[in-house]
């Protein structure tokens, strides 16, 4: 029997830690089906103290770790390739939630849509608000800086945490907050949004909380082409219309939602659809509604119609939260891919990813946050055929190429995990690879925390001894 | 041990992208992704490719710990027939896995009519002598059994005359729970449908719809008892099937699934199948005939095969807005299964309690005294526990509800006329 078994079963009780292949295959993989490692081992700690507890038992052990909150990430940043995995699922309470001061400090293992469920009674939201808001954690957030569709106007998660209690891999326990506007000093909690669990686990995280809108314009423009969609976009923007969201999809992910429990009722006979959002005080809100109306049809929209009522507009929602989840139904596997192009060359950019997919033969299904310019192509497929996942992987690498090309970048939430590994060094210099590389000792000098992720080891040659790693 | 491999149709679908985590009683209760649909769904698959054993417990505990519940299907934007999967898995492992003893016992008497009456006859004696009452709150097993047949306990309902038939010809699918121990609930479905102008019939040899069978994964069982149900039915002249047990129900509009590969049978399963309506969908339709009736709060709560099963829950809740007196709301976790899940109380008693315990706590905050939900196994789980916890609250059927209403406001007027 492994000898951590016992040691972490003290911690948090053997129903907490699993350590049968049989079982650990479930954990196997995240939300990006195509990659599997078997954990050596998984463990569930209850609560703070035993996540501290866990933690200092393998730093004591010298072994290496991967913490794991809902498992939706999309760039297998999560996998724990024989290595002990951290499940934070069990660390699900809300520690605080403040109506007045507008806060609120969570566990880690808090599911995103339950804190904006609490808050709800008080008039207030958790603002960022990923499409997989209903099941991923405020934890796998924060690791990954998550975005989503209400981004564009407030910001990602970065932009929303005020504090955050880290166990550091040796086992110490830091508090990092939030620097006022007149310290001076290092952002350590920026530092660690976004460090996609390379620099300890989170066990309490203080969020802001976000009042609700007075007034919220949900509205669907549907598009003979894609061209006239993403000029849409750029329209928008240029008219200093600050949308909430402005989300495109295309007529493959519109196929596949309209096919599902989340049928959205979104045309499918149209190229591209437009989900624009407006919101705020009630004064001003009819003439942004009216320009984005008058903006999309000189875009070449056919129709432009406003959800009339909460109802509708939760399902226009829901279409497109769930849509990668409906692609399911297309294909055996999904490619998923997180790119981000300047918001002007959406137009040309989607324009090249069609050619790119004609020419490989795939099928591209588009749903992204047009707003931000942070693209979406998903690639429906079969893996057992291996000459369509080849042209799958090559249109990919060439979608990838293109974004950078076009002074764009590789990830626009998903993060970098393993997925995006081999991009990195197109896009980042030996230099600051190697200040990446060293920032992250700082955090954990032992490289015990999430070893072989983010940044590509063969860049950094004092990495390359750490243990659970290969070249 | 493994098995060679076999094609698990649906299975590919699963994305896994995690959304039915937070839809799932299980996973919420035992915080392991093993008791997950995503991760059953792994299990299944292994099990399938013959890289998992059947007899490893680990396994098969986690799949025996799935209520079946498939909240899990309504929540997936891919589509995945989870329910399909399981029963499947179910079947294909019960060589390997036999049904526990408990459960095996039940079963046979569920499928053997003289059986069932010898059963149904016994638990009417305990609870007309009163047994169960006096028993209900012993702790464990025995406590739990005497409270759930407590709760099948009604009082005398009144009576009102039909309406003149507007409507279809029904045959009301009499059940082996419901007409063994809660008869008064298919009178108050006959008179409710009689009273919205539907023309009732009977169907002569009708028998146990099988869905405790399938779910098991004894098929065989519950396709002979399908196919006796079809030719009962169709002998009957019905144009739809009344259905007051949304798992009987669930179970029959998906004959044709269970009979797929019965050439002689299918497309008398699929055709039977498209006429099987719970009651609620009828009584809906037809408006339901407004009621005025007594004042009460009531807590409205989903049977799973109702809500995700057969994907409605519209019509029960116009069967309830057609009663002026009640204030109804819905359990803030109305959604989510109350642990009754067919045989699981039975097979699973500890599971299944700590699953119920989140739905009395919002009854409990909720201040109703009538928790309405169309199923019988809900029925008395819920009841039971409510029972059980000290509480006066109860569990009802809606269609209860209206006939009470309608019998109210027949009485009132009636003695309204007379004065
Ligand atoms: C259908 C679907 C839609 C999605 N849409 C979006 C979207 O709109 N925007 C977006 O940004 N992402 C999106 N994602 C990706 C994913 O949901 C996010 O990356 C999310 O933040 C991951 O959270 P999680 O809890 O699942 O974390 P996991 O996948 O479990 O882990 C992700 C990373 O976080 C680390 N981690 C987890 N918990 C902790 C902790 N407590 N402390 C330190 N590190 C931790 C892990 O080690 C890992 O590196 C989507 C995913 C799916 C499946
Ligand atoms: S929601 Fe559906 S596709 Fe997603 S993980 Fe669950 S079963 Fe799989
Ligand atoms: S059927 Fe119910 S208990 Fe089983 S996996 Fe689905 S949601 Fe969970």
């Amino acid at each position: 029997m492994d000898p951590l078994t016992g040691t972490l079963s003290a911690i948090v009780g053997a129903t907490h830690v699993i350590a049968r292949p049989s079982e650990l295959i479930v954990y196997e993989n995240d939300g990006l089906p195509g990659y599997h490692k078997l954990p050596r081992l998984f463990v569930a700690p209850g609560n703070r103290e035993e996540a501290i507890a866990v933690v200092r038992a393998l730093a004591a052990s010298n072994a290496p770790f991967v913490a794991r909150g809902a498992g939706t990430g999309l760039s297998a940043g999560s996998l724990a390739d024989g290595i002990v995995m951290v499940g934070m699922q069990r660390m699900r309470r809300i520690i605080e939630l403040d109506p007045v001061a507008r806060f609120a400090t969570v566990e880690p293992g808090v599911v995103n849509a339950n804190l904006t469920k609490a808050a709800a009674p008080h008039g207030l939201h958790y603002a960022p608000d990923p499409s997989s808001q209903t099941a991923c954690t405020i934890g796998g957030n924060v690791a990954e800086n998550a975005g989503g569709p209400h981004c564009l106007k407030y910001g990602v998660t970065m932009n929303h945490i005020l504090a955050a209690t880290v166990v550091l891999p040796d086992g110490e326990v830091v508090r990092l907050e939030a620097p006022r506007d007149d310290e001076i000093g290092i952002d350590l909690l920026g530092a660690f949004v976004g460090s996609e669990g390379c620099f300890g686990i989170a066990v309490d995280v203080t969020v802001k909380l976000t009042p609700n809108p007075a007034r919220i314009c949900t509205m669907l423009a549907d598009f003979m082409t894609v061209d006239g969609a993403a000029e849409a976009v750029s329209a928008i923007i240029a008219a200093g219309i600050v949308p909430a969201a402005l989300e495109l999809i295309d007529a493959g992910t519109i196929a596949a939602v309209e096919a599902s429990i989340y049928a959205a009722g979104y045309p499918t006979d149209a190229a591209a659809a437009l989900i624009v959002e407006v919101d705020g005080p009630i004064a001003g809100l009819d003439e942004d509604v009216a320009a984005v109306g008058r903006i999309c049809r000189a875009a070449g929209a056919r129709t432009v119609r406003s959800a009339t009522d909460a109802a509708e507009r939760a399902r226009l929602w829901q279409g497109r939260k769930k849509a990668f989840g409906a692609m399911g139904r297309m294909s055996p596997n999904l490619v998923v891919q997180d790119a981000v192009v300047p918001r002007t060359k959406l137009a040309p950019v989607l324009r090249a990813i069609a050619e790119i997919s004609a020419r490989y033969r795939v099928t591209v299904c588009n749903v992204f946050h047009a707003g931000d310019g942070n693209l979406h192509p998903n690639i429906p497929y079969n893996a057992s055929d291996p000459d369509e996942a080849a042209r799958v992987h090559e249109a990919c690498d060439e979608i990838m190429a293109l974004c950078i090309a076009e002074g764009g970048t590789i990830t626009g939430e998903h993060g970098v995990g393993l997925d995006k590994l081999p991009y990195m060094d197109a896009l980042f210099t030996p230099d600051s690879l190697d200040a990446m590389c060293r920032l992250r000792s700082a955090f954990d000098p032992a490289r015990r925390a999430n070893p072989g992720k983010v940044v590509p080891i063969h860049r950094c040659k004092e990495w390359l001894a750490a243990p659970g790693v290969e070249a | 041990m493994t098995a060679a491999p076999r094609t698990l149709p649906g299975a590919d679908l699963c994305v896994h992208c995690g959304f039915c985590l937070q839809a799932c009683p299980t996973y919420l209760t035992l915080d392991d992704e093993n008791d997950s649909p995503r991760g059953r769904i792994v299990l299944m698959k292994g099990l399938a490719a013959g890289t998992l054993s059947a007899t490893d417990d680990a396994v098969g505990n986690h799949l025996d710990q799935c209520l079946g519940c498939r909240a899990c299907e309504t929540a997936c934007p891919s589509g995945v027939p989870y329910g399909q999967l399981l029963e499947q898995t179910r079947a294909e492992t019960a060589t390997a896995r036999p049904i526990g003893f408990l459960s095996r016992v039940v079963l046979a008497t569920f499928a053997h009519p003289p059986l069932m009456a010898i059963a149904m006859a016994g638990a009417r004696l305990l609870r007309a002598l009163r047994i169960t009452r006096l028993l209900a709150r012993v702790p464990g097993r025995l406590g739990n059994l005497m409270a759930t047949l407590e709760a099948t306990r009604r009082g005398a309902a009144a009576s009102y005359p039909p309406a003149p038939v507007t409507r279809a010809r029904v045959a009301v699918l009499q059940g082996c729970v419901m007409e063994g121990l809660l008869a008064p609930v298919n009178r108050a479905t006959e008179r409710t449908l009689a009273r919205n102008g539907y023309a009732l019939c009977s169907a002569e040899g009708q028998q146990c719809c099988g869905a405790l069978h399938a779910h098991a994964g004894d098929r065989e069982t519950a396709r002979a008892l399908a196919r006796a149900n079809i030719a009962a039915f169709e002998q009957s002249g019905a144009a739809f099937v009344a259905v007051n047990s949304a798992g009987c129900g669930s179970a029959m509009k998906e004959y044709g699934h269970l009979l797929a590969g019965d050439a002689a049978w299918h497309d008398r399963a699929a055709a039977f199948g498209a006429q099987v309506r719970d009651v609620s969908e009828l009584l809906a339709e037809a408006g339901p005939v407004p009621a005025r009736g007594a004042a009460i709060k009531v807590a409205v709560d989903h049977p799973c095969h109702l809500m995700h099963g057969q994907r409605l829950s519209d019509p029960p809740a116009r069967v309830l807005a057609a009663i002026g007196g009640i204030a109804a709301t819905e359990l803030p976790d109305a959604a989510q299964c109350c642990g009754s899940a067919g045989l699981y109380s039975l097979a699973q008693p500890a599971l299944s309690q700590r699953i119920l315990a989140p739905k009395l706590n919002g009854i409990g905050a909720s201040g109703a005294t009538i928790v309405a939900t169309g199923n019988p196994g809900c029925m008395m789980h819920i009841s039971a526990g409510l029972i059980r916890a000290g509480s006066d609250a109860r569990a009802l059927h809606p269609v209860e509800l209206l006939d009470a209403a309608y019998a109210t406001d027949h009485q009132a007027d009636h003695q309204g006329g007379s004065r």
